[in-house]
């Protein structure tokens, strides 16, 4: 009686399981897709902002170079990392080019001439867009984690989950300081951009 | 006690869920609106608003896609426009569960800004480009000579039009379809009853702490306080109800200040 209930359980649980390890990996693939959505738009901005004339070429040599490490750190994307290190690799990369875009950002506003070409508008908006997004998968992703780590934990899953090769999975850590826009000053561009704090005496 | 184990988790859920809830009390998230056209702000003409309201209800009838507006005076909480309002969004469930059709202009006059948020499944129909044209272009200078109905009007026109075409209506509003289920009294109706019982405990009590009070709810015709389950008429001077279908929202959209 006692262990037809406990299998009757274990069953559940097992179910219940791969249901969760498959929201992970569905998350996983949002989380991928929205920011293969950003690498993408990155050659366009790049080229307008090539265009705009003598604009900074390093703040363009870093965007470039964030891109292309972005793109050696692939990660499956149907299949969320079980190895927080992985993760953490990808983490820094896409944080590094997080960064390389928000200082480019920052950097046209001295551009008066390129901001107001409707080209450089659209991709703006739609760089802060796919930032959203990121963010939004980002969380959903950390969720669905925290929901799947937190069953594996749980009596009697934590006995089953050995037997059946359940690994829990790491999840994205807060914004460090890579993640966030970075504080620029340009004091050879004369005005202090918008989007930075007013500079301390 | 096997047995009773998924009951008690799931009070324990439950329990959480509502201390969960309780404990983010810096940011205000605004209730339900009661329509689709909400001017909590006062500043719309009364006539303009249910013109707009009805419009977005016939909206939602031809084409199941569900279209808000909502008009505050000020934004309470720490985050961007696009993160309160993708939270607020996605609270108020707008658009249908399976299409993810919703998208929501949010205004807050005080602060002098405005964003659309777009549900999943109208990012391509809508997209950010779209959408920040729309603000941008078309709502803010309107804004700036204070001209909100023409601006809210413009908004609302442009947005239909950019997603009309994309989903069919089933000729009936979510709050339409739910009517008849609570007048058939099976074990669903009474279900259904506990639901809105539930629903209507937890609003009000969430209202009670809600930081927007002092300028009042947003109009309503005098028809609303019958509205709750029983069918508002899709013909005639009637007042159409919203209630959310269950949709989900992404980060899609873009927004303007004025």
């Amino acid at each position: 009686m006692l262990a037809s209930l406990f299998s009757l359980t274990g069953c559940g649980t097992y179910n219940r399981l791969v249901t969760l390890e498959q929201t992970v990996n569905k998350k996983w693939a949002d989380v991928q897709s929205v920011y293969q959505r950003r690498a993408d738009l990155i050659p366009n901005l790049v080229s307008t902002v090539a265009g705009a004339a003598n604009f900074e070429k390093s703040t363009l040599t870093e965007v470039t170079n964030a891109r292309a490490s972005v793109g050696q750190v692939k990660l499956d994307p149907s299949k969320a990392p079980t190895d927080a290190a992985e993760l953490e690799k990808f983490q820094k990369a896409q944080g590094q080019l997080s960064t390389a875009l928000s200082r480019l950002l920052v950097v046209s506003e001295n551009y008066p001439q390129l901001k107001a070409t409707q080209a450089f508008q659209n991709l703006q908006v739609q760089l802060e867009g796919t930032e959203n997004r990121i963010s939004v998968e980002r969380n959903n992703f950390n969720t669905a984690v925290q929901e799947y780590n937190t069953a594996l934990e749980r009596f009697p899953t934590n006995m089953l989950n050995k037997m059946f090769g359940f690994k829990p999975r790491p999840f994205f850590t807060a914004a460090t300081g890579a993640e966030k826009a970075p504080t620029v000053n340009f004091p050879t561009f004369g005005s202090t951009p918008a989007a930075s704090p007013a500079a301390t005496p | 006690m096997e047995l009773l184990r998924p009951l008690v988790l799931g009070a324990v859920v439950i329990c959480s869920a509502v201390f969960a809830n309780e404990a983010a009390a810096v940011e205000v998230i605004p209730p339900k609106p009661p329509a689709y056209f909400n001017d909590y702000a006062n500043v719309v003409p009364k006539e303009k608003a249910l013109a707009l309201n009805e419009k977005l209800a016939q909206f939602e009838r031809e084409t199941s896609n569900q279209v808000v507006v909502a008009v505050f005076r000020k934004m309470e909480t720490d985050s961007d426009i696009a993160d309160y309002t993708r939270r607020i969004a996605q609270s108020w469930k707008v658009g249908q569960a399976e299409k993810r059709n919703g998208a929501v202009l949010f205004v807050f006059v005080d602060d002098r800004k405005m964003f659309i948020q777009v549900g999943y499944g109208l990012e391509g129909a809508l997209p950010d480009v779209t959408a920040f044209d729309i603000t941008e272009r078309r709502i803010k200078p309107r804004f700036r000579t204070g001209d909100y109905a023409g601006g809210l009007e413009q908004g609302v026109d442009l947005i239909c039009k950019a997603i009309r075409g994309e989903y069919k209506g089933t000729g009936e509003t979510v709050e339409e379809k739910r009517a008849p289920a609570s007048s058939g009294w099976g074990p669903l109706g009474f279900l259904v009853m506990l639901i809105i019982v539930l629903t209507i405990i937890r609003l009000g009590r969430r209202r009670g702490g809600y930081g927007y009070t002092g300028f009042g709810g947003p109009f309503v015709s005098s028809g609303w306080g019958s509205g709750w389950s029983s069918s508002s008429s899709s013909s005639g001077g009637g007042f159409s109800g919203f209630s959310g279908g269950g949709g989900s929202f992404g980060g899609g959209g873009a927004g303007s200040s004025w």
